[in-house]
C-alpha cells in the first residue's frame, strides 16, 4: 500500500508515477554493471520529472528563479532515484519528495541571503531597492542615501543598514525575480559592437574569448558601461533590473575576467 | 580566572611593524581614513566595503558608490597582483567637499607601472573621474602607487545634506 503522506504533498501524482513502480524492482534487481540499469535510471528521473517542477513550483515567488529550481529540484529527484531501496517496501514518492523538498530548501539556504538577515533588514532593503527605481526615474539620475531617506521617510543611518544588508545577500536575488523575465534582451541589437569598442584595449586577444564566455546579460551590460559608458541606473533601466543588481553583475563579471586575464599570464 | 591567549607577546615577534607613537600628531584629516592590509587578494572585500561605507555616508548618490566599489577592487587588484608577497599595501580615503579621493600603495617588485591601454585601466577610467599611477623606486625597492578620485554627481548644497 502507498502511504498517505505523498498524497498530501501532491495530491493528484500518486497514479501518475505508478506505471514506474516495477522499474524499481527491475533496477534493484540487476548488476551494478549491467547497461541496462542507466536506461533505466534515465526512465525514471525522466518519468518522475513533473514531480521535480511540481515541488518547484512549490517553492517559486521567493526569489530565486524558477528554472533555477527546477534544476535543483532535478538534481533532488536524481539523488532520491539513486539512492532509494526498493527492497525496504517504502514507495518511491513518500522517499523522493522529502529528498527533493531537502534539495531545494538547502538550495535556498546556500544561495539566498549569505549571513542570516533579520527579516526586517530584507523588507528594509527591498524597500530601498524599490525606492531608488521610483526616484531614479524620477530625478534622471540615481538617488543619494539621503533622497532615498527623505522619500521613505526614514533615517539615514536606516538606508545605511538597508543598503548593507543588501550586500549580504547573493547575487542571485529577489531582483532577479522582481525584474522578471530579464533574458528577453534585444540579442541583435549590440552584438559585436563592444567587440570593436574594446579594439584599441591592448590585451583585446586575450579578452575576447572570456567576453564570449559570459552569459549574453552580463556581457550585454558589460559593454554599456564600459564601452557605451552609461551609468549604472541608465543599464538598469535598459537592461529592466534594478541598479544593485547590476552592480553585483558588474563586480563577478569584472572579477571573472580579471582572474582569467591573470590565469592566461601565467599559463 | 582569565582566559590567556596562547601567544606570549613579550617573546613572540608578532610583527615587525612599529606601532606609530599614539603621541605623534596625525597627518590625516578629520575624516580621512588610513588602511594597512596584507597586499593579498583575501583582503580585497574589506577595502571595498570601506570604500563603500565612506562613500555612502559622505552621501554619494548610489551609482557613484558602486562605481567606487568597482574602481576601488579593480586599482587593489592591480596593485596586489604586482606587489612583492608578504608585504603591506596602504590605502588612504579622503573627502574633501565634492569628491572622495583614493591613493594605494605596494611594494612593487617590477618599475613598470600598469599599462594605460589595458582593460584593467580602461575600467578604472570609465568608473572614476581621475585615475593616475606612479611608480617611483628609493634604491631598494619599487614603490607603485595608483590613485583615483571620483566627484558628486550631485550637486549638494552645503554637502551631505
Amino acid at each position: 500500500m502507498r502511504s498517505s503522506r505523498p498524497e498530501a504533498a501532491h495530491p493528484t501524482s500518486s497514479n501518475e508515477y505508478q506505471h514506474l513502480a516495477p522499474l524499481f524492482d527491475e533496477f534493484a534487481a540487476l548488476p551494478p554493471d549491467d547497461p541496462r540499469r542507466s536506461e533505466i535510471r534515465d526512465e525514471l528521473v525522466t518519468g518522475h520529472l513533473p514531480l521535480a517542477e511540481h515541488i518547484a513550483q512549490r517553492f517559486s515567488g521567493r526569489g530565486v528563479a524558477r528554472e533555477d529550481l527546477v534544476q535543483v529540484a532535478t538534481v533532488g529527484l536524481i539523488n532520491a532515484v539513486d539512492r532509494f531501496d526498493a527492497e525496504r517496501g517504502s514507495d518511491f514518492l513518500s522517499f523522493a519528495v522529502p529528498t527533493v523538498m531537502g534539495e531545494v530548501r538547502r538550495h535556498f539556504r546556500d544561495s539566498g541571503w549569505l549571513v542570516r538577515v533579520p527579516r526586517r533588514l530584507k523588507e528594509l532593503h527591498l524597500s530601498i531597492s524599490g525606492a531608488s527605481t521610483e526616484l531614479a526615474q524620477h530625478l534622471g539620475r540615481a538617488p543619494t542615501p539621503s533622497e532615498i531617506a527623505a522619500h521613505l521617510g526614514i533615517s539615514q543611518d536606516e538606508v545605511y543598514e538597508g543598503l548593507e544588508a543588501g550586500n549580504a545577500y547573493h547575487s542571485m536575488s529577489l531582483d532577479e525575480v522582481l525584474s522578471g523575465d530579464t533574458e528577453n534582451l534585444a540579442l541583435g541589437d549590440t552584438l559585436g559592437e563592444e567587440d570593436a569598442g574594446l579594439a584599441g584595449v591592448e590585451n583585446h586577444e586575450a579578452l575576447l574569448p572570456l567576453l564570449r564566455e559570459l552569459p549574453e546579460r552580463e556581457r550585454r551590460i558589460l559593454g554599456l558601461r564600459f564601452v557605451h559608458n552609461m551609468t549604472q541606473t541608465q543599464i538598469a533601466e535598459r537592461v529592466g533590473v534594478s541598479q544593485m543588481h547590476v552592480s553585483r553583475l558588474l563586480a563577478r563579471t569584472l572579477q571573472r575576467l580579471r582572474e582569467g586575464l591573470t590565469e592566461q599570464e601565467t599559463e | 580566572m582569565v582566559r590567556r591567549l596562547h601567544l606570549n607577546v613579550g617573546e613572540v615577534n608578532v610583527t615587525d611593524w612599529d606601532p606609530p607613537d599614539p603621541r605623534e600628531r596625525s597627518d590625516l584629516g578629520p575624516g580621512d581614513i588610513e588602511l594597512r592590509l596584507s597586499a593579498d587578494l583575501v583582503n580585497l572585500p574589506i577595502v571595498r566595503s570601506v570604500v563603500a561605507t565612506i562613500a555612502t555616508r559622505a552621501d554619494f548618490d548610489l551609482d557613484a558608490i558602486a562605481d567606487l566599489r568597482l574602481a576601488v577592487d579593480e586599482a587593489c587588484s592591480t596593485l596586489i597582483t604586482r606587489a612583492v608577497p608578504g608585504t603591506v599595501m596602504t590605502c588612504r580615503l579622503t573627502v574633501s567637499g565634492d569628491a572622495l579621493c583614493f591613493t594605494g600603495d605596494v611594494q612593487s617588485a617590477t618599475g613598470t607601472e600598469p599599462s594605460t591601454k589595458s582593460f584593467g585601466w580602461r575600467v578604472l577610467t570609465t568608473l572614476t573621474d581621475m585615475v593616475n599611477s606612479r611608480v617611483s623606486s628609493n634604491g631598494q625597492h619599487y614603490e607603485l602607487n595608483i590613485e583615483l578620485a571620483k566627484r558628486r554627481a550631485v550637486e549638494v548644497p552645503g554637502a551631505g545634506v
